[in-house]
């Protein structure tokens, strides 16, 4: 410190002090809103719940050890993690293609295109859960072309179980997957494909060996982003699923309406551990395969 | 096979590919709207005729009108608190190295980060301590709802006013200072039209995340009242018919055209 001089001390204080009063108020907002929050509801979940008193304030693990010694919470978990997963692996795999075609195309109506990606993304989940209503209902448009091209005898309910479901995240999450890819895509040299094929390489290959471990370390954020989305969903679990599908988001929900507030904060916190665990995993294991 | 055929060939799946992805995220869209124009109240396959009355009965929809303008004012308002505290924080993060820098542009991205239904969660439980604590009326009251709102703005805003403040030359504000314009001055007329398409694009995408958000305002509005995603939600939790697919529709066009006037100042492709 002694090698600054006094005034030059003054003009940094000055801006520190400039720069704490133009990101204070933004701070302020999100730390009252979300931190403070966040703490108070993990100093929730330590408490007790009893039927008549509805919350005792305690300092125990009750709450968590119940989660992961019911079977039937354990299940609610594993499925939102099993969907998370295929959800995620459909996303890489549909969203590919598309990305690189946006990423590669010189046509004029680019833009148009990426907005044509774009808008599903702001339609709020639960309308588009209204448009595979409409498609997958039992007297919808599938079912009856399924019958008229004699697939099946008898209209098929698709509505109300784990494929609707699947297919609703899919959708919900495929647009965050072909922007990030597409962005990684873009900005991986055109002339690097086309040295691979200069030297005679197979498109197949080309992607095998350049493309894909290039786009490696750009692709694990999206598969994070997909994957984190996956695990939150509430509006499409519901109104695809039906109340007898359960998945961790509306599970908070409807443990909260029952009144246990105590167990549906311990599973808000169980939900955002486990989420943030497997993402981490994720991380480390593309690091290391990148490292190969 | 040739090898240049071969790739033709690639090109070709690839293309179809594409296409058949870009469907796949339509086919919703696609679907609620031709509900929409159904002439009969049942969404059964095939329609029997068309008509445009599901249209005129969404718009005469006493809870969905209120929900529209609720959701609207909610938005709106939310808005411009969040830019009006983002655009500071924006400039803070850009121009100083401070202790703490790395963080505070984390924390102020939280709000995208931890899941709606927990955000909505813990909003409602420290509403109701506050509450207790003060005994000022805050659960279910508009301002609670419209402060948890500004909390969604808020990270889009920073980060999209971010994005255009690293692409801003400021040897601009070095020029205009040397000629003798204030700092004040200088921010009006140099770096705020400069940054001016960020902004536009950060209060839209605010907005729209705003008007769109269902779970935590699940938790925030006052019983009996809704937005216009809790008002969606739970009719289709009950029925799904023409009427729902019109007010979705409609939705969709107001996303639409807020998302084409955006792209008019910010290539969306970039900021997304």
């Amino acid at each position: 410190m002694s090698s600054i001089t006094l005034t030059e001390r003054r003009k940094l204080r000055a801006q520190g002090l400039t720069a704490s009063g133009l990101i204070g108020p933004a701070t302020f907002i999100v730390a009252l809103g979300v931190l403070g929050p966040l703490l108070l509801l993990a100093r929730y979940s330590l408490n007790l719940y009893d039927p008549r008193e509805l919350m005792i304030s305690a300092f125990s693990a009750q709450n968590y050890i119940e989660f992961f010694s019911d079977t039937y919470y354990l299940s609610t978990f594993w499925t939102t993690i099993r969907i998370s997963l295929l959800c995620t692996v459909i996303c890489i795999v549909l969203g590919f293609p598309l990305a690189y075609v946006l990423a590669r195309t010189q046509s004029r109506y680019k833009n148009l295109m990426i907005i044509g990606v774009v808008i599903p993304l702001f339609v709020g989940n639960a309308v588009r859960a209204a448009g595979w209503m409409t498609l997958l209902g039992s007297r919808g448009f599938l079912s009856v072309w399924l019958m008229r091209l004699g697939i099946t005898d008898e209209p098929v309910e698709i509505m109300y179980s784990e494929t609707a479901v699947v297919l609703g995240i899919v959708a919900v999450n495929l647009p965050y997957m072909v922007l990030t890819l597409q962005s990684v895509i873009e900005s991986i040299g055109r002339h690097i494909e086309e040295a691979a094929f200069s030297l005679g390489a197979a498109p197949m290959v080309m992607f095998r060996r350049v493309l894909w471990p290039l786009a490696l370390p750009g692709t694990t954020a999206g598969v994070i982003l997909t994957f984190i989305l996956a695990m939150n969903a509430y509006a499409t679990p519901v109104l695809l699923g039906g109340p007898e599908f359960r998945m961790m988001s509306p599970m908070i929900y409807n443990q909260f309406q029952l009144n246990n507030w105590p167990f549906s904060a311990a599973v808000a916190f169980v939900l955002m551990a486990s989420t943030l665990v497997l993402t981490v995993l994720a991380g480390i294991m593309t690091r290391q395969k990148f490292r190969d | 096979m040739t090898a240049l055929s071969r790739r033709h060939l690639g090109r070709w799946t690839l293309n179809a590919a594409a296409m058949l992805s870009f469907l796949y995220l339509s086919i919703p869209l696609i679907f609620v709207t031709w509900l929409s124009f159904y002439r009969q109240e049942i969404p059964s396959y095939p329609p029997e005729g068309y008509s445009l009355r599901w249209y005129s009965a969404a718009i005469a929809n006493e809870r969905f009108i209120d929900a529209f303008a609720t959701s609207a004012k909610v938005g709106i308002l939310a808005t411009i608190i969040g830019l009006a505290v983002a655009l500071p924080a924006a400039l803070a993060l850009n121009r100083y190295r401070f202790f703490g820098h790395a963080a505070l542009g984390n924390l102020l991205l939280m709000p995208l980060i931890v899941p709606g239904i927990v955000l909505g969660f813990a909003l409602y439980v420290f509403q109701v301590e506050t509450e207790i604590a003060t005994g000022l009326p805050i659960m279910g009251s508009f301002g609670g709802l419209v402060f948890g709102h500004v909390l969604l703005v808020i990270p889009w805003t920073v980060r999209l006013i971010l994005a255009s403040l690293a692409g801003f030359d400021r040897t601009l504000e070095e020029a205009a200072m040397n000629l003798g314009a204030g700092r004040l001055t200088t921010f009006r007329r140099v770096t705020m039209p400069s940054i001016l398409p960020g902004i536009v694009a950060g209060a839209l995408f605010g907005f729209v995340s705003s008007f769109g958000n269902l779970e935590m305002s699940l938790f925030l509005v006052a019983p009996g009242e809704t937005t216009l995603p809790i008002a969606i939600l739970q009719y289709l939790q009950w029925r799904i018919d023409p009427t729902i697919a019109a007010i979705s529709v409609l939705q969709i066009l107001i996303i639409a055209v807020a998302l084409l006037v955006t792209d008019r100042f910010v290539k969306l492709s970039r900021v997304v």
